[in-house]
């Protein structure tokens, strides 16, 4: 039986009727039409459906989404603010810690979980709590220094928005030399 | 030395052109698709490796509130497609080949109600002799899987060039060995998924997540017997490619068909377990037998290969990539006389299929090996070995491969310094242990036809934009910001004044699209060529409005002005609007196109593969713990030489997710089959190398211009994968003196032969 449910996703209200064992998941994708959030294993493994649930980074695939009411649930559509990126966004996007996309949401959402706890991890706790999320893409590398560049400040302060950002793609890095 | 020092895009740490959409979850990928009255589809499979359909009753799951359709053979016109040989139907015709086939399908109004009906689908089969591993499948009297295929043969290859008794008895020292490896999954994050729409008229539309659209349409065409323009192909954002999302298998076919029987639109995304099953085509497992000849100094002499590879129960690419994994290699090293022979074999398993490499990660498994046993048997630092037999430009393989640009030595020698090579050999220490090896790939493939080419459009908007269309696609890879650098670089406009359309089969001309290493060589090179026709429109009326011959004229970061005289400009935006908004005017737009100078292989597989070829080396130091068997990787080195790098951030990206599917290949990855059945496909069965998995990695890109190349650049997604699992293989030999022969290499095998050793 659907039953009526009150869902508080990145600030905002929405109401949808659901049944009992619909997953978080399935909620927000489906019920609520934010479709960032990704599956990609269904049983808790690869983290492309990470969710920040009540301060607390979850798998929506083995979360109800009953059992988040009243909690505060944040998604990675929650993240950029009037069209400006949070770091980490910016981050993944300057030092290219994705390639598909596909479990980016995710790989951010779990970042920012990690960083708003423990704001200065060491390069192996970041390694250690990043290991919940699979890629098959960037080999870890970029994610790793996207992650640190975040935690070391490197990231441009002038946070652009999304039409200056499509303007002024190159950065100042220069012309990549070979190491030989 | 790099021409390339002069450009203002290419070359550049150019961010994603789809990076915004996919840092801020706003990219639609299919599965993210929906469209008003869709209906979702599910699939049946066949629960037995190999059966006979004796009958299918599907009235009770028609009966269950909420379906709309269920399909079966008998709503199809039961013809036979794939890729070079026509062997699997869109739903089974008359018997099932393995466990996962698509048998019947359901489209409901919800993915629940779909899955629900399927139980609901009886299905009486009649159990057959099933046969699972390659070689006693072409033993005679072995369960017959295809009837027009004697002794389960799909497919044979058996070459010579020069004469190979002669060198192996002019050789000083002789190895041999068996190498086996194992079929490995893509596990895209994303798996694949389409979304079908069917219009009255006789049109289907279709949202894939394909990396090949236009070899799709073509497939979905043939396999519901309609004409390829009344399938249009729309490729979604794809979360990840590497082979696995080119159309082998029936995902779309099957979502087609039920969009055409309820009149809706359909979706079909597979979930995990079916992409494990009958979604991406693992790659193809091979057991390689070769014997090596060399002389006293180091060359390599004489080289035989026998292969026998495992191509499960339909064919896709394997007949193409068992022909990679046979001679491929051979363009990596000088070699004069060499022999093959490989047979694709039909088993009662998952079909094979290509995945990054396409046959060459397993070839370089066996072969880089037994170079590497010559080199210890011949007291020589393999590091010489290869430096010595390396290709270089102007090299023509056995086999026609003709090299233009090769940098395979300046990789070695990186490869030497980058891990202090000779420092820590001198000063081995116990239990640990370097490895190298090198490899070839190929800058595009000509074995579709006698066609290696690709082309695209470029028009230039009226506000001086300039818009790409093409057909090749994105996967993931990088390779639509690698077009509109190229567009830039060519037009003389700043980067942001370059967008690429999605691409649509109805809307961008025909393109291979993402497989071989081609599209930043093919693909970029019709771009090019379509940005150079363009700007000859440009030029040709800004001389009218500038009073100056064309040739005196020079476009630079958007303006267009006679040389010296900067001051008095035009944009490029200006020029557009002047040549359209007029009596008889016209749009800026051209299209360029590009076929590769290959040749394709002859019926005793002669010819040249590809326009240009790409080299690798790569090198690993690890460290064996000889009480659990457990492998680390201490360092990683890899070289590359993939021309001009178009996109420093993509190419570094890519070398290094090839290095995490190879380190998976090498030491991890693989699924528990019985009786061709997966015991746990999912994720936690199917173990992939995560954050903490990944070793210190350092790697270099050669110096390199290929002339042939959009500004000298050639292929590079899958040189890196290539060569991993033999690396490190070959590291824990000079570790531990043991060698490992079968893939993966887990600590029980690494225990199992340091006792024997012992022994
Ligand atoms: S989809 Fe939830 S962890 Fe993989
Ligand atoms: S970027 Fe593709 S899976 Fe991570």
């Amino acid at each position: 039986m659907k039953r009526h449910q009150a869902l508080n996703v990145n600030g905002e209200e929405y109401d949808i009727e659901i049944e009992p064992n619909r997953l978080l998941l399935h909620a927000l994708r489906d019920d609520i039409g934010l479709t960032g959030t990704k599956e990609g294993c269904s049983i808790g493994v690869c983290g492309a459906c990470s969710v920040i649930v009540g301060g607390r980074l979850v798998s929506s695939c083995l979360t109800l989404a009953v059992a988040c009411q009243g909690k505060e649930i944040t998604t990675i559509e929650g993240l950029a603010k009037d069209g400006k990126l949070h770091p980490l966004q910016q981050a993944f996007l300057e030092y290219g810690g994705f390639q598909c996309g596909i479990c980016t949401p995710g790989q951010i959402i779990a970042a920012k979980a990690l960083l708003d706890s423990n704001p200065h991890p060491t390069e192996e706790e970041i390694k250690e709590w990043m290991s919940g999320n699979l890629c098959r893409c960037t080999g870890y590398y970029k994610i790793f220094e996207s992650i640190m560049a975040v935690v070391q400040n490197k990231v441009r302060a002038e946070d652009l928005t999304a039409r200056e950002r499509r303007e002024a793609r190159i950065q100042s890095l220069g012309v990549y030399k070979s190491s030989s | 030395m790099a021409k390339g020092e002069n450009y203002s895009v290419v070359g550049q740490r150019v961010t994603r052109v789809e990076g915004y959409d996919k840092v801020t979850g706003e990219a639609r990928y299919v599965a993210d698709l929906h469209l008003p009255g869709m209906l979702f589809g599910k699939i049946l499979r066949s629960p037995f490796p190999h059966a006979r359909i004796l009958n299918i009753d599907t009235s009770k799951a028609e009966k269950v509130r909420g379906v709309k359709a269920v399909v079966t053979a008998e709503d199809t016109i039961k013809r036979q497609w794939g890729a070079f040989f026509a062997d699997q139907y869109p739903l089974s015709v008359g018997k099932v080949r393995y466990v996962g086939e698509e048998v019947a399908a359901v489209a409901a109004i919800d993915p629940d109600t779909a899955e629900d009906a399927l139980h609901l689908i009886e299905v009486d089969y009649e159990e057959l002799p099933a046969v699972f591993d390659a070689e006693q499948a072409m033993q005679e009297g072995a369960p017959l899987i295809h009837d027009n295929k004697p002794r389960n043969i799909a497919m044979t290859i058996d070459v010579e060039r020069g004469d190979i008794q002669r060198a192996f008895a002019d050789s000083d020292v002789i190895v041999e060995d068996t190498f086996e490896s194992i079929p490995q999954w893509h596990c895209a994050i994303e798996t694949i998924g389409s979304v079908a729409e069917y219009a009255p008229s006789g049109k289907y539309t279709i949202y894939m997540n394909t990396q090949t659209l236009f070899m799709a349409r073509y497939r979905v065409a043939a396999a519901l017997g309609v004409r390829e323009t009344d399938v249009r192909v729309i490729q979604s954002a794809v979360g990840g490619g590497f082979g696995g999302k080119s159309c082998d298998d029936n995902n779309a076919i099957v979502a087609a068909i039920l969009a055409r029987k309820t009149r809706k639109p359909v979706k079909v995304i597979n979930t995990r377990e079916d992409e494990f099953l009958a979604g991406s085509r693992p790659r193809v497992n091979m057991k390689i037998w070769v014997r090596m000849g060399f002389k006293k100094d180091g060359r390599i002499r004489a080289k035989q290969l026998r292969i026998i590879a495992d191509n499960g129960a339909y064919s896709g690419k394997a007949p193409a990539i068992t022909g990679v994994a046979a001679l491929r290699h051979d363009t990596c090293y000088k070699y004069s006389d060499v022999k093959t022979q490989a047979y694709l074999v039909y088993t009662n398993k998952i079909p094979t299929g290509a995945f990054r490499g396409f046959g060459n990660p397993s070839a370089e498994w066996a072969v880089e090996q037994a170079i590497d046993m010559g080199a210890n048997e011949l007291g020589i630092d393999p590091l010489q070995i290869a430096r010595m037999n390396a290709a270089g430009p102007g090299y023509v393989s056995p086999h026609g491969n003709r090299v233009t640009s090769c940098e395979l030595g300046q990789c070695i020698d990186m490869v030497e310094k980058m891990m202090d090579w000779k420092t820590k050999r001198a000063g081995k220490k116990p239990d640990t242990g370097l490895g190298l090896a090198c490899t070839v790939h190929v800058s595009g493939k000509r074995h579709f036809g006698d066609y290696d080419g690709g082309s695209a459009t470029i028009k230039i908007n009226e506000d001086g934009k300039a818009l790409i269309l093409c057909g090749e696609g994105e996967v993931g890879q990088g390779a639509a910001t690698a077009m509109c650098q190229i567009a830039a670089e060519e037009l003389g406009v700043p980067i942001g004044d370059v967008e690429i359309s999605q691409a649509d089969t109805d809307l961008t001309t025909f393109c291979l699209g993402a497989f071989g290493s081609r599209v930043t060589y093919v693909g970029g090179n019709a771009v090019r060529d379509a940005a150079a026709k363009a700007k000859q429109q440009i030029l040709e009326t800004a001389s009218e409005m500038l009073e100056a011959r064309p040739d005196d004229l020079v476009v630079e970061h958007g303006k267009v002005y006679v040389k010296g005289a900067e001051a008095k400009a035009v944009s490029v935006a200006d020029v557009a609007r002047a040549r359209l908004f007029r009596r008889g005017g016209a749009p800026v737009v051209a299209s360029g196109s590009f076929d590769a100078d290959s040749v394709l292989q002859d019926e005793t597989r002669y010819g040249n593969e590809s326009g240009a070829y790409n080299f690798g080396c790569q090198a690993a130091e690890v460290e064996v713990d000889t009480e659990t068997g457990q492998v680390k990787v201490l360092k990683y080195v890899a070289t590359s030489d993939c021309g001009t790098v178009i996109n420093p951030i993509g190419a570094e990206g890519q070398v290094e997710g090839s290095l995490a599917q190879g380190l998976g290949y090498a030491l991890i990855e693989g699924l528990r089959m019985e009786e061709g059945r997966p015991i746990n496909p999912n994720f936690s069965d199917y173990r992939l190398p995560s954050m903490r998995d990944m070793p210190d990695l350092e790697h270099a890109f050669a110096a390199s211009y290929e002339p042939t190349g959009p500004f000298g650049a050639k292929g590079l997604g899958e040189l890196g994968m290539d060569p991993t699992a033999a690396v490190i293989s070959n590291a824990i030999f000079d570790a531990v003196g043991v060698r490992i022969k079968t893939l993966p290499i887990t600590p029980e095998k690494v225990l199992k032969a340091l006792r024997e050793r012992e022994k």
